[in-house]
């Protein structure tokens, strides 16, 4: 089992069921592969510093996960082909960080 | 006749050596300095440039592993519209 850290950002336009349907798929992929959410950040609505798909902001959210590889494709491929989700990046980390990052701290401000 | 002063030595590390040349040391390898992550991108923005460039290490002063790191999370932040590839 690995541990990774993964982000997607999505469109504005997406409202409230938008996103909890993206966050119950999800759940659901990883429920089939055993793994699991170890920690979540919402970073908000941010502004993007280069248009992406005509949109000039975004839903930022940060997942730190536990799983395989198969895990982790199996999100991609389903972040792929929605068309709510303009981005995402995902990669290995090798542990989990104590601490808040600087951009969850600046939304709760 | 006024004696001349000498000044005090603060100390004998490297840092303080350096200091007397005027050579500046890394300015992330300091003790308190912060982690440097994709997340933190007030930190990163230290280190581009006004067109979005990553600044060389001939003017910033940062070691050489550390650079090495950062353009791997400036990349990353990159990649993720928290920061620009092209500035003004």
């Amino acid at each position: 089992m690995n541990i990774y850290e993964h982000t997607y950002i999505a469109a504005p336009e997406a409202n409230k069921k938008d996103m909890e349907n993206i966050e119950n798929k999800i759940d659901e992929i990883l429920k089939k592969s055993s793994g699991k959410i170890c920690k979540i950040e919402d970073w908000g609505l941010r502004n993007l510093a280069y248009p992406i798909k005509k949109n000039s902001k975004g839903y930022y959210r940060n997942l730190y996960l536990e799983g395989d590889n198969k895990t982790i494709k199996a999100i991609e491929e389903f972040e792929k082909f929605n068309d709510k989700i303009i981005k995402y990046l995902s990669m290995k980390i090798k542990n989990l960080p104590k601490e808040d990052s600087e951009l969850a701290k600046e939304k709760n401000k | 006749m006024k004696k001349k002063q000498f000044k005090k030595k603060s100390g004998f590390g490297l840092s303080s050596k350096l200091s007397q040349i005027g050579k500046k040391s890394c300015p992330l390898a300091k003790k308190n300095s912060e982690e440097i992550n994709y997340k933190n991108i007030k930190l990163l923005k230290k280190y581009i440039s006004d067109s979005a460039k990553i600044l060389p290490t001939r003017i910033t002063n940062v070691s050489h592993g550390k650079q090495k790191i950062l353009v791997r999370e400036i990349k990353k932040a990159r990649a993720l519209a928290l920061l620009p590839y092209v500035g003004n």
